[in-house]
């Protein structure tokens, strides 16, 4: 019962897709490239941010909250590295460094609770569909309907609650004190994710 | 050398390692418990655990996207 | 060679492989999109322009040519594609139906409270957390931190109702 006639079916598909795309631009094209990357290996590696931070305390394991400090930290090293080089030749690059305010720690908890109900966060979600799974289809419809009202309230959130303008950090701090600081941090998390596991699997 | 089985068909992640971790404290040791599940991210977290703890496990692709477990409650 | 072959496609990969190739891919969409990977900012333009075309909302500017020269619609796109690809190779593609009547409610619930919660903290777990700190950026620090909160409480209630 194998499916690879199928499979050679939807490589080719796949590859009219990226020369179709490619002709209307090449930019889109290489990013739906990457896209695709990202969804195979997520799928490939059963990566699962939700897990990462919903399994520490409800089943007790953190592999793949190691695995996200690992991304975290390789991230932060990459994106540093690419804006220096950025700024050497010229090329800005607009970073998420975004607002601050109550809404940003009312979405956040917000986000959490949805994200284990879901059984998937926004890109889990979007890599449960590709698996096939009927729940995050309709997950999905739901993120689209709590995205819209989102976009029309937190204009309010902002009015009540004010906002401040985000931090970048190697502002304040410098590149060398922010590396340092996150890395730390990071490094921090690591060690306790893995006392943890230690712990759980001793008892 | 019992054998249990455990209905966690189209449960959602992480219910079905929950309700193993439940089951296996009644099970005496040497008991097997038997897991069927066509989640994959399902089938490898209890895999994962399974093999944190020790225990011994065998997982089994018995259809297109639909895994076999099954876990030897090796000690306590 | 047969068997890395066969891991390769069956999966599944160790997690931290998954970190590192995830992690250079991250880097390269920074690089070719100049601005890092998100998801759900491109999702909410989906969502506005949906609900212009049903006339829910009026909207200002979105029309769907912008939304198919955007490059969030091409990295969402991938990621489903991607990965039914990746299932697909491991002969493990099925469709896989809600079985339970309670996962309906807990899906539709927690989708909308991820939406509105991430448009409202102006990010999800990849454009806020993930890509939030890897910018350097205090909020997405103080966003992971309260998406920890979050997935506490939603645990609880996991174990509550749909145990």
């Amino acid at each position: 019962m194998s499916q690879r006639k199928l499979n050679i079916g939807f490589t080719l598909f796949m590859l009219l897709l990226f020369i179709l795309v490619a002709q209307l631009s090449p930019k889109s094209a290489l990013i739906l490239g990457l896209g695709t990357g990202l969804g195979f290996v997520m799928q490939k590696s059963r990566f699962c941010f939700t897990s990462a931070v919903r399994d520490p305390l409800l089943v007790g394991m953190t592999h793949l909250t190691q695995a996200l400090i690992l991304l975290i930290a390789l991230s932060i090293a990459g994106f540093t590295l690419i804006v220096w080089v950025g700024e050497a030749r010229g090329i800005s690059y607009s970073l998420n460094v975004f607002p601050l305010g109550v809404h940003t720690l009312v979405g956040g908890v917000l986000f959490g609770i949805g994200m284990v109900l879901a059984g998937g966060c926004a890109s889990g979600v979007l890599m449960r569909i590709g698996e096939g799974f009927g729940m995050q289809m309709l997950a999905l419809g739901g993120l689209l309907i709590g995205a819209l009202l989102g976009k029309l309230t937190v204009a309010h959130w902002r009015f009540v609650f004010g906002e401040w303008p985000g931090i970048f950090l190697p502002d304040k701090l410098g590149w060398f004190g922010t590396l340092i600081l996150e890395f730390g941090a990071l490094f921090g998390l690591w060690m306790l994710a893995r006392w943890w596991q230690r712990k759980q699997v001793g008892e | 050398m019992a054998r249990f089985q455990l209905d966690i068909w189209g449960e959602m992640c992480p219910i079905p390692l929950l309700k193993a971790q439940k089951k296996l404290k009644g099970m005496n040791i040497g008991d097997i418990l038997v897991l069927e599940t066509e989640h994959s991210c399902t089938s490898r977290a209890i895999v994962v655990w399974a093999k944190d703890r020790a225990y011994e496990i065998t997982e089994q692709e018995v259809a297109n996207g639909i895994w076999h477990l099954e876990l030897t409650k090796t000690h306590d | 060679m047969a068997k890395i072959s066969s891991v390769f496609w069956r999966g599944p990969w160790p997690y931290w492989v998954g970190a590192i190739v995830l992690a250079v891919l991250n880097i390269l969409v920074l690089i070719v999109r100049q601005q890092p990977w998100g998801v759900s900012s491109n999702l909410e333009a989906w969502s506005e322009w949906m609900g212009g075309k049903i006339g829910l909302i009026s909207t200002r500017n979105i029309s769907g040519l912008m939304l198919l020269q955007s490059s969030g619609t091409y990295l969402n796109l991938g990621v489903i594609l991607g990965a039914f690809w990746s299932t697909l190779a491991a002969s493990q593609a099925r469709f896989r139906p809600i079985r339970h009547r309670k996962f309906v409610v807990s899906a539709l619930a927690g989708g909308v409270l991820m939406g509105y919660g991430a448009r409202i903290a102006y990010g999800c777990n990849i454009g806020g957390l993930l890509n939030g700190i890897a910018s350097s950026s205090l909020t997405g620090w103080i966003f992971a931190a309260a998406v920890i909160i979050g997935a506490w409480i939603g645990s609880k209630l996991l174990v509550k109702y749909l145990l």
